[in-house]
């Protein structure tokens, strides 16, 4: 698996990535990775404010296209990602605060999944159970957040 | 001038302690980003219904969830100060952080205007209704001027060197 990963960042796009001095390489990759957190966790955070009792004047119904745009800041997250990660692939797949990231957002992503079939069951009233999966769904989003932030930091977080 | 405010906020307990502090960066640059994705999150919902688009809600519906907007405001602008205070000189010299701020002043200066001279007017827009055109420039104005402040603050380490 190792070797998997020292032949990812050997490839002439890794390299590129991580040693170039052009503003297109990790810096755009960076932003996006940025971009695609605001709209994804942006979009989640406003349906799962509104769920736990903000902006009640808000139908929970008409929030529906918020999963639009939950869904497009993640694929620009997964790809951007997947770029950044190829850039660094030896040391950050084996980085401990990396795996938790990307476990925080595979449990993230399940929740939204969930979250959607729940919010918008038919009856009008919010349920304790969406309401479960609301505060669920912004925990889960904001320490995905915080994992990312500390793997520029190896080893602050408990040696993590 | 900038001389004296670096020397100033660098003598700082504050500033010391955001150098000195192992957590205190990675923490605030976290909070930092929470504030982002919150403001993004509801202004952006906004500005797209200022541009005509959600019309199936009212406006006045859309703009209920603005106080979490500005709470994720107050987050970065506190956090942002906690950096600024920290390492003045890294921003100062930085031209990215100067852009980052031009940006914040249009952004500014756009949501003031609108909010203290045309909010009794946008909460007339009920669901179903577009928008009149000054409404869409604001709209606009809004979502491309907070990208573009989420751009700057994005290069500071790439353009300046600010850490």
């Amino acid at each position: 698996m190792s070797d998997f990963f020292a032949t990812i960042e050997a490839l002439p796009f890794s390299t590129w990535l991580r040693e170039s001095n052009s503003i297109w390489a990790y810096p755009t990759m960076l932003t996006l990775h940025t971009v695609g957190l605001a709209l994804l966790v942006g979009a989640s955070a406003a349906l799962d404010l509104r769920v736990l009792g903000g902006g009640k004047t808000l139908a929970l119904a008409d929030l529906r296209p918020l999963f639009r745009w939950m869904w497009i800041g993640f694929w620009i997250n997964a790809l951007s990602g997947v770029v950044l990660l190829m850039a660094d692939a030896s040391t950050k797949a084996a980085a401990p605060m990396f795996l938790i990231k990307l476990g925080l957002v595979a449990v993230g992503v399940v929740v939204m999944a969930v979250q959607r079939r729940e919010v918008f069951a038919p009856s009008a009233a919010v349920t304790p159970t969406a309401k479960s999966l609301a505060l669920a769904s912004i925990t889960v989003w904001f320490v995905a957040i915080a994992a990312g932030r500390l793997m520029a930091y190896p080893g602050l977080f408990f040696g993590l | 001038m900038s001389h004296w405010i670096v020397t100033t906020l660098k003598a700082t307990s504050v500033s010391h302690f955001m150098v000195t502090s192992e957590w205190a960066w990675p923490l605030c640059e976290t909070l930092h980003f929470i504030g982002l994705a919150l403001l993004i999150g509801t202004v952006g919902l906004l500005d797209l219904r200022l541009l005509g688009r959600m019309r199936h809600m009212s406006f006045a519906a859309v703009h209920s969830l603005i106080p979490w907007g500005i709470a994720g405001f107050v987050i970065n602008l506190i956090t942002g100060v906690l950096f600024f205070v920290g390492a003045p000189d890294q921003y100062l010299a930085n031209v990215a952080w100067w852009y980052k701020l031009a940006f914040l002043a249009i952004a500014g200066i756009n949501v003031l205007y609108f909010e203290t001279t045309q909010a009794q007017r946008a909460l007339a827009i009920g669901s179903g209704d577009d928008t009149p055109r000054a409404f869409k420039v604001i709209g606009a104005v809004s979502i491309v001027s907070w990208f573009m402040v989420l751009y700057w603050g994005r290069m500071l380490p790439f353009i300046g060197n600010a850490f």
